[in-house]
């Protein structure tokens, strides 16, 4: 009688734990949108990958629901942040490409700093400029 | 006492791929962290040195790395969809912005692209890192996704990309100040379309507003390149 008073608070836990938004709901849902992706993309013989069209579904569908369950919100914060994480061990793969940096490695890196000099500043300017002309619109 | 077999074993784990990248990656997090979030001290980048030089000096191949890694690999699929969750959020801020937005992202984005793959065009570099370049201004994740699709290395985009994340990160506020980039909703835009989710992590620190529209461009720009190039390249 004592264990089972003393495993009733256990009991509480676990049952406040099945009625609140926990990650596995967000976990399924992003599974089954990334398989609808998949399936989509395979169907069509589309060169875009599952994942991407399984996350614009998604998108679609919160969009036309018009709010996000706490459960998926929950998942999204747990899991985003481990992002960086799962794209390791195929950028360690470069290890298998070395002699392509040694061919090409300076060319690259001047394409790659003369394209963002060129265009951070035209990007941010575009925008401010758009911006600005809108605020005096809309202050007439 | 059976050292050499015990330590064997160990060697042979398929877990040590796992382990190797869990505990580099977490050293790169705290080198992140203390040292202010440099951008050149990206986690990613921290543990891709860790791990590659450890493939490269030891006898661990990287085919035997990546069979005890690929679990990692294979959480990246269904981890792109959930960033259609924060895009979501975000996408209320756009009401006001978004002509501003798309025409900036558009322009900037092909802008960008264009005169990266042109310079390895003319500088007569392998047809594999012209492909390769093609992605190099969109976010890692789906950056691994689409460049075998468009005849590029996985693992060349990821470099390409991560390069470019981190020179954006640092030259940006520079960029900012000589030209007088002051709107929070342009400094961010231009973050996110060029520096991807490194830029993304600057924008956070200069403002909230800036962070928002960081990652939607971002978002934008990978949505965008993922529908458009495997059709164009």
């Amino acid at each position: 009688m004592g264990q089972l008073l003393a495993s009733y608070g256990h009991w509480r836990l676990y049952l406040n734990w099945l009625k609140s938004p926990h990650m596995l709901k967000g976990i399924i849902t992003f599974l089954a949108f990334y398989l609808a992706g998949e399936f989509i993309s395979h169907l069509f013989a589309w060169p875009i990958p599952g994942s991407v069209i399984g996350m614009l579904l998604l998108f679609v569908f919160l969009y036309l629901k018009g709010s996000l369950s706490p459960a998926l919100k929950k998942s999204s914060d747990s899991l985003l942040p481990f992002l960086p994480l799962f794209i390791v061990p195929a950028s360690v793969g470069i290890v298998n490409h070395l002699y392509l940096l040694q061919q090409d490695g300076w060319l690259l890196v001047i394409a790659m700093a003369v394209s963002l000099v060129l265009a951070i500043p035209v990007c941010g300017l575009l925008m401010q400029h758009m911006l600005k002309i809108k605020t005096r619109k809309g202050a007439n | 006492m059976h050292w050499q077999v015990a330590l064997n074993t160990l060697w042979q784990s398929p877990y040590l791929g796992l382990f190797l990248t869990l505990i580099s990656f977490q050293l790169g997090l705290s080198l992140y962290r203390r040292s202010g979030t440099q951008p050149w001290l990206h986690p990613v980048i921290v543990s891709i040195c860790c791990l590659g030089g450890i493939i490269l000096l030891s006898d661990l191949s990287y085919a035997r790395y990546m069979d005890s890694a690929h679990f990692l690999s294979q959480l990246l699929g269904p981890t792109i969809v959930a960033l259609a969750v924060p895009l979501y959020e975000n996408i209320k801020l756009l009401k006001r912005y978004w002509l501003a937005f798309m025409v900036s992202n558009v322009l900037a984005g092909s802008l960008t692209i264009v005169v990266a793959v042109a310079i390895v065009y003319v500088g007569q570099g392998s047809d594999v890192s012209l492909n390769s370049m093609w992605v190099k201004s969109i976010t890692t994740a789906i950056a691994i996704e689409i460049a075998p699709s468009i005849g590029g290395v996985a693992a060349l985009a990821a470099g390409l990309v991560m390069f470019t994340g981190v020179f954006g990160a640092v030259i940006a506020p520079v960029l900012f100040k000589i030209f007088n980039i002051h709107h929070p909703a342009a400094q961010g835009t231009a973050l996110g379309v060029c520096a991807h989710a490194v830029g993304t992590a600057k924008a956070i620190e200069l403002g909230s507003l800036q962070g928002a529209f960081a990652a939607l461009s971002m978002s934008f720009m990978g949505l965008m390149c993922a529908l458009l190039l495997p059709f164009l390249v």
